[in-house]
């Protein structure tokens, strides 16, 4: 495109350093804001005055704060639950069937432990173990599913793990509906309480999955930068033929990072379900949790898959979440902002997908003149 | 039991026309793997018109123009652009997902407008749909407008140098294909079941996607998959029909899903590929760019 003497460019980049990564993963974010402007413009709201409300409920609201901190570590925990695939080259989109099955096995144990009676005292040493422990086997065996049928056949992830989503989010509904083992005596469908005894501890208000999560960050980072499996998933990711040719395993890969994963977003079901104040239970709107799972992808992508970054965006993410279900009620808004966020900022992200590729340049052309030979 | 088979008729003819198109962006080299999302827009925006209009014309024309609308986006993310084919769908599915819970929740329930009249008993659209599968079926394999399809969908530098224009075709193909999931997504919103509920078509979309490789890029084998998937689907609806009181009825809705996975297993056995495997266009989901 031309304009006068200087025209737009479009130029190939090669790379992409760290810097430029933030500053266009930030200018994204902006511009899914400003467009998210525009929903509120609709309901005749002003857009200022309506993320002054969201960011003031999430982030200095004494009701909003500690919801924005429970909702943080579990957008964290799946968005490691995305990433690390995402590394391999892979899309686990199965965040939210991973979760549930956490949530299943984290239930499953208190059964067997008899929990389900009224006022079982169960001791806190053993089961919180055993429950963090059945809450990642459970996810990754889950997840385990996807990344055998990807690396031993072939098949495409995306669609399995859709598939997954669905299958545990109808076998939860077994579990805690129509007089299914998980159910509550006498309640509407939701899943049974969890006895007092084996509430998560809490620091300071938090529960300790915060401790889980952030030190996660760290773990994958290094796992990432500078061992030898962390390598292997990168080299697996830039070219899968490549990598065989080194020597690394195609079929053991994806299902490592599936694996990984897996367990990563069944501890985001433990600490959803069995860790947040006033939950401890898998609830009758359990889809909605599930749905929330969906903001790891996009926080995995904003973070391009770097867990230290993703820290930053998923506090972000969890306060507009929480923030937007708040003002969708305080303003009298219809139902799902929050939702309506989640697709405006995903589809901006596709477009910023194009940015990665290429810069954008403002170049002088030069003169055009008949060259004739003679200098001047 | 005569109802039953009417309604798993229904329901196919949902997922024929949603994976018809599908097949065709496919055919092209274009996956589109948020068929889920352009069908819930389809069904949200085809809904809310013809309840405030009261015109099912319109609802159906809305449904399919967003469809198309939605189509030529991808088409730009994918063609345009060249953004990763998947990111784009995804987009395209989570942008759906997300944009119409929030749209159509003030329309949340019944449409309560006069139900379409059944054509001998079946849906009006079944007819339609069948004629639509021939239709694309001679299209691709009989016409040079097919031919340059499968061209661009094989080996598109090839298609480059003997004239054709790719990224056309391509646009073409992928328009069409959004018109169609669209279509299908109205059908569901304003046929099949016509109550509006947050993320409704609950997996119609990814099933649709995985009938498209199930159906060996055949719209007619597709048929086939469609007819198998609607009576399994509405099987999953109501057990009770035909298994009266054997499982939770949640368990079988899980069913449609795992027999998916099931035949996605079966289809990439090397036994299956040696066999039938060349069917898969070639240049499917690499985005091409013009030397």
């Amino acid at each position: 495109m031309r304009i006068g003497s200087h025209a737009l460019k479009l130029e190939k980049r090669f790379t992409l350093t760290g810097w430029q990564a933030v500053m266009s993963s930030i200018l994204a974010i902006f511009i899914a804001l400003a467009l998210f402007s525009i929903i509120f413009l609709i309901a005749g709201i002003n857009p200022l005055f309506a993320y002054q409300e969201i960011f003031s409920y999430a982030f200095a609201n004494p009701f909003g704060s500690p919801l924005t901190i429970n909702r943080f570590i579990f957008l964290l925990l799946c968005t490691y639950a995305f990433i690390i695939p995402y590394r391999a080259g892979l899309w686990n989109i199965g965040m939210t069937g991973q979760l549930y099955a956490g949530a299943m096995g984290v239930f499953a144990i208190v059964v067997a432990f008899g929990g389900r009676e009224f006022n079982a005292t169960l001791s806190p040493g053993l089961l919180i173990p055993l429950m963090l422990i059945s809450s990642l086997i459970a996810g990754a065996l889950l997840g385990s599913i996807a990344g055998y049928m990807k690396g031993r056949f072939n098949v495409n992830e995306i669609v399995v793990t859709m598939m997954l989503n669905f299958i545990t989010f109808w076998l939860v509904s077994f579990l805690i509906k129509e007089g299914g083992p998980f159910m509550r005596s006498g309640g509407e469908g939701d899943g049974f309480e969890l006895p007092s005894s084996i509430f998560a501890p809490m620091i300071i208000g938090v529960p300790f999955t915060i401790f889980i999560a952030l030190g996660l960050a760290l773990l994958l980072y290094y796992m990432f930068a500078k061992t030898r499996i962390g390598y292997q998933i990168r080299a697996y990711g830039l070219k899968p033929a490549a990598a065989r040719y080194a020597g690394i395993s195609t079929v053991m890969i994806p299902l490592l990072v599936f694996m990984m994963g897996g367990a990563l977003a069944g501890l985001a079901g433990y600490h959803y379900f069995a860790a947040v104040p006033g939950l401890y239970k898998i609830p009758v709107n359990y889809g909605y949790f599930g749905d929330l799972a969906f903001y790891g992808i996009i926080c995995g992508l904003i973070s391009l898959g770097n867990p230290l970054m993703a820290i930053p965006v998923t506090l972000l993410f969890g306060g507009l979440s929480v923030g937007g279900r708040f003002v969708q009620g305080k303003l009298h808004m219809s139902y799902g902002v929050d939702y309506a966020l989640l697709g405006v900022l995903m589809i901006t992200l596709v477009a910023f997908q194009f940015f990665y590729r290429y810069k954008i340049l403002w170049v002088k052309t030069k003169k055009e003149s008949l060259d004739v030979g003679i200098p001047g | 039991m005569w109802e039953f088979l009417v309604r798993s008729l229904d329901a196919s003819t949902i997922f024929t026309i949603a994976a018809l198109g599908e097949l065709i962006g496919q055919r092209s080299g274009v996956l589109n793997v948020g068929v889920e999302g352009v069908m819930l827009f389809g069904a949200t925006l085809g809904f809310i018109v013809a309840q405030t209009t009261g015109s099912y014309l319109l609802g159906f024309l809305v449904g399919i123009a967003v469809g198309g609308l939605l189509g030529l986006l991808h088409a730009f993310f994918s063609i345009t652009l060249g953004v990763d084919q998947v990111v784009s769908g995804m987009g395209i599915w989570i942008l759906g997902f997300g944009l119409t819970a929030y749209i159509g929740s003030p329309y949340t329930g019944p449409l309560g407008m006069e139900r379409i009249p059944s054509s001998l008993g079946f849906s009006p659209f079944f007819i339609p749909g069948i004629v639509l599968v021939v239709i694309t079926w001679f299209l691709l394999s009989k016409t040079s407008l097919g031919l340059r399809i499968r061209s661009v969908g094989e080996n598109p530098s090839v298609a480059e140098v003997s004239g054709i224009n790719v990224a056309n075709t391509r646009y073409l193909c992928v328009v069409v294909s959004g018109m169609l999931m669209g279509f299908a997504g109205a059908i569901y919103s304003l046929d099949y079941n016509p109550v509006w509920n947050y993320n409704f078509t609950s997996g119609w979309g990814f099933i649709a996607l995985a009938l498209v490789f199930f159906s060996m890029w055949n719209p007619l084998t597709l048929l086939a998959g469609s007819v198998l998937f609607g009576i399994l689907w509405q099987f999953s609806l109501n057990p009770q029909l035909v298994l009266p009181g054997v499982l939770s009825r949640y368990i079988w809705r899980t069913l449609p899903f795992a027999i998916t996975l099931g035949a996605l297993l079966l289809m990439s056995t090397r036994w299956f590929r040696a066999r039938w495997g060349a069917a898969k266009p070639e240049a499917l989901g690499l985005p091409y760019e013009k030397e």
